[in-house]
């Protein structure tokens, strides 16, 4: 070391000074900046698209959990519904959603009138035409079920026709239902003075939720009830099947199997399953496991197999992925042990994988969830009202899907179902976000550091 | 070279504990061990040094089998594991490796708590019958790897959560958990602090009493303080082997005397 106290003259610098930049310099950085003012301007746009979708699935689908109810004493003539008077049910089985459907008109019109709504020049008929062509059935239901009831006058909330649904939520208008011929300008009138009175209200739709497909003719009962037990069904038969498999193969290929040409030519045919169109998966389903197989079509069964089909390979991509990121130093110390193969991965590697491992089943499953196309080909596009039986019955039993039913609702012509379409969107979009928050918080659960 | 501590040379006539002979090691087509004949000594310790590349972390991990995890490696000749050979068909890798215990160059604790750091190799093997001995033998061997007292008040912590070297001494109470016959370590201090490096090395001559210890070390100075007999390996080829002393203050070989004078390496 010299002497430090001895002061240093002044070096010239020889580049050039550090203070002013170079050419070269200013031109990397230039070439920096311009890269990050790329990034941000995909990043702004990305998020723009999103809140766009987001904004017009949002306010087109949030009506649909708001339903349009019409409140009232429901006289439950005998005379009607009851002609024998016995109560025998299969005689009362026999009168059919017309008779009810008298027996509602002609309370709701005494209900309306004994509230003092003037109800102008309209036909009976008309008034009544307020009411969903459902409420009847609802109420059919409601009796047969409880054939005590008759005679008696009860409380009935009937849900209001679509178009009266419609006028609450800024579908129809005046001058529109001047050209509609399944709504009349004076009906609109009377369905005010009857909101006026408290006898028709808005409230929370749980219907949507619950209750299944309807007609064309009548999206207010439309609801999504089948499709997602549908679903959940399909889910279920998924992950049962899947998640096992995947990560059995998965174990195997990454951890047991000689690597030679066959291995090497799975390995590539996972990763183009993986690519393959999954309505190619839908035809293979519907000759193997209905033409060939003979399961029952529109089937849960047949839907959670196809599905199986396209989710394996998207299983075992990632969770060959996470078994590969486990350091080696760690099978190295479980078999420096005494460990065999099978127990240094048991014990010490799928572990350490499990995180990867379930995220990208959820994900899996998650996209399956979502995958239409496939489902088309099997049956599942078909009008269901039936609920499926109890698990595992009810797998053989005709059921919608949800985003299937979304498809499916889009196709019809009554403008009531475009908003049912987009709230189913964002049942969908639900369930998506409660999978991929349970994958997250999955992840953060397991996640170990070595 | 004069700094060095050369350990005592005055090796006892300890018997043989594994006996090599004409071992080849393939790897694919390259030819990494040739002709190695070697004695390891129970109750001793014996350092492989060499150059980078020289094969003698690769003749290590032949001890315990550990290359059969290799695909491509291959190898031929005799190992005598007390006169058995551990090559032979009907012996189980797995089996031997609960008697040649096995500590790594980076510490590699499992993710898990210390306590089952150490209990792994006594589960699997089913040497403890109950919890009392089961904790037993993890403090006998936190004990023995002069790790107890600074790991006693937190068994439960992850093991991953230690400073380097607690985490080599975890692994070597690891190793020793299984109560193996022979100890092999592939370079355990090369990732270790000079503090630690002591720590470490001051265990490994405590352990010679219990075991046959084997370390491939990278430094000099380490085989000649921890070690009673050194193999110096070259290009594949075991080119001498002896007590420590001699091989360091009286090389055969020229070329061992060129690599510790450090000509080549």
């Amino acid at each position: 070391m010299t002497d430090a106290t001895v002061s240093l003259p002044r070096p010239v610098p020889q580049g050039g000074s550090l203070f002013t930049l170079d050419g070269r310099v200013k031109r990397r950085n230039a070439a920096e900046a311009r890269f990050r003012a790329y990034g941000m301007t995909a990043i702004v746009l990305a998020l723009m698209a999103l809140v766009w979708l987001l904004y017009s699935i949002f306010a087109a689908g949030l009506p649909a959990f708001q339903q349009t109810f019409v409140t009232m004493p429901v006289m439950l003539d005998p005379a009607v519904l009851d002609k024998n008077g016995n109560r025998d049910p299969a005689d009362l089985a026999k009168v059919t959603t017309v008779g009810y459907s008298k027996v509602l008109a002609a309370s709701f019109v005494a209900a309306a009138e004994a509230a003092g709504v003037d109800t102008g020049d309209l036909k009976p008929k008309d008034i009544a035409g307020l009411l969903s062509e459902e409420s009847a059935a609802t109420l059919r239901t409601q009796v047969l079920a409880d054939p005590a009831l008759i005679g008696q006058t009860i409380e009935f909330t009937a849900l209001a026709g679509g178009r009266i649904d419609g006028y609450y939520k800024g579908r129809v208008t005046m001058a529109s239902a001047k050209v509609d011929s399944n709504v009349k300008p004076e009906q609109l009138v009377l369905a005010d003075a009857l909101k006026a009175k408290g006898m028709l209200v808005q409230s929370f739709n749980a219907g949507f939720l619950t209750m299944p497909d309807a007609s064309d003719k009548r999206p207010e009962a439309a609801g999504l009830g089948v499709a997602i037990v549908g679903s959940f069904y399909m889910m279920i038969v998924v992950l049962v099947l899947s998640l096992p498999i995947g990560v059995a193969a998965s174990i195997y290929l990454e951890e047991f199997a000689p690597k030679n040409r066959l291995t090497d030519i799975i390995e590539v045919n996972i990763a183009n399953l993986a690519a393959v169109p999954s309505i190619v998966f839908g035809i293979l389903g519907l000759a193997v496991f209905i033409n060939f197989g003979g399961l029952p079509q529109s089937a849960p069964i047949v839907g959670g197999l196809v599905l199986t089909l396209i989710t394996l390979p998207r299983i075992i991509i990632p969770t060959r992925a996470a078994l590969n990121a486990v350091p080696p130093s760690i099978r190295d110390a479980a078999l420096g042990v005494g460990a065999s193969k099978l127990q240094s991965v048991f014990h010490q590697v799928l572990p350490l994988a499990m995180p990867g491992i379930l995220t990208g089943t959820i994900i899996g499953l998650a996209q399956a969830l979502g995958e239409t196309a496939p489902l088309l080909l099997i049956g599942m596009v078909a009008f269901v009202r039936d609920f499926p039986g109890a698990l595992p019955g009810g797998l053989f039993d005709p059921a919608a899907a949800l985003p299937v039913q979304i498809y499916n609702w889009t196709q019809r012509g009554d403008p009531g179902f475009v908003e049912r379409a987009s709230g189913a969107i964002i049942v969908l979009l639900g369930f998506l976000l409660i999978m991929n928050a349970v994958a997250i918080f999955l992840r953060r659960k397991f996640e170990r550091r070595w | 070279m004069d700094d060095m501590r050369l350990a005592d040379s005055a090796v006892k006539a300890a018997e043989t504990k594994i006996a090599a002979r004409k071992v080849q090691v393939f790897y694919g087509d390259s030819h990494a061990i040739k002709d190695v004949d070697i004695d390891i000594a129970d109750r001793t310790v014996t350092a492989f040094i060499g150059p980078s590349g020289c094969g003698k972390s690769t003749f290590l991990r032949c001890l315990n089998r550990m290359n059969d995890t290799i695909p491509a490696c291959r190898v031929e000749g005799d190992i005598l594991l007390d006169g058995e050979d551990i090559y032979d068909k009907r012996v189980d890798p797995v089996q031997l490796r609960a008697r040649v215990g096995m500590v790594f160059q980076k510490p590699n604790p499992f993710p898990k708590s210390i306590y089952e750091n150490v209990a792994y190799g006594p589960k699997i093997h089913g040497l403890a019958r109950n919890k009392a001995e089961l904790d037993e033998i993890v403090e006998s061997s936190l004990r023995r790897a002069a790790l107890w007292n600074e790991a006693k008040d937190r068994l439960s912590a992850p093991g991953t959560g230690l400073s380097g070297g607690q985490q080599q001494r975890l692994c070597i109470a690891r190793a020793i958990a299984t109560s193996p016959e022979v100890l092999l370590m592939d370079e355990p201090c090369s990732a270790l602090d000079p503090i630690a490096t002591a720590q470490v090395e001051e265990l490994i001559d405590e352990l010679r009493a219990q075991f046959s210890v084997v370390i491939v070390t990278h430094s000099m100075q380490q085989a000649a303080r921890v070690s009673q007999r050194t193999a110096f390996f070259h290009l594949g080829n075991l080119v001498e082997y002896g007590e420590t002393g001699q091989i360091f203050t009286n090389p055969r070989d020229p070329r061992t005397e060129s690599y510790i004078t450090g000509r080549i390496g």
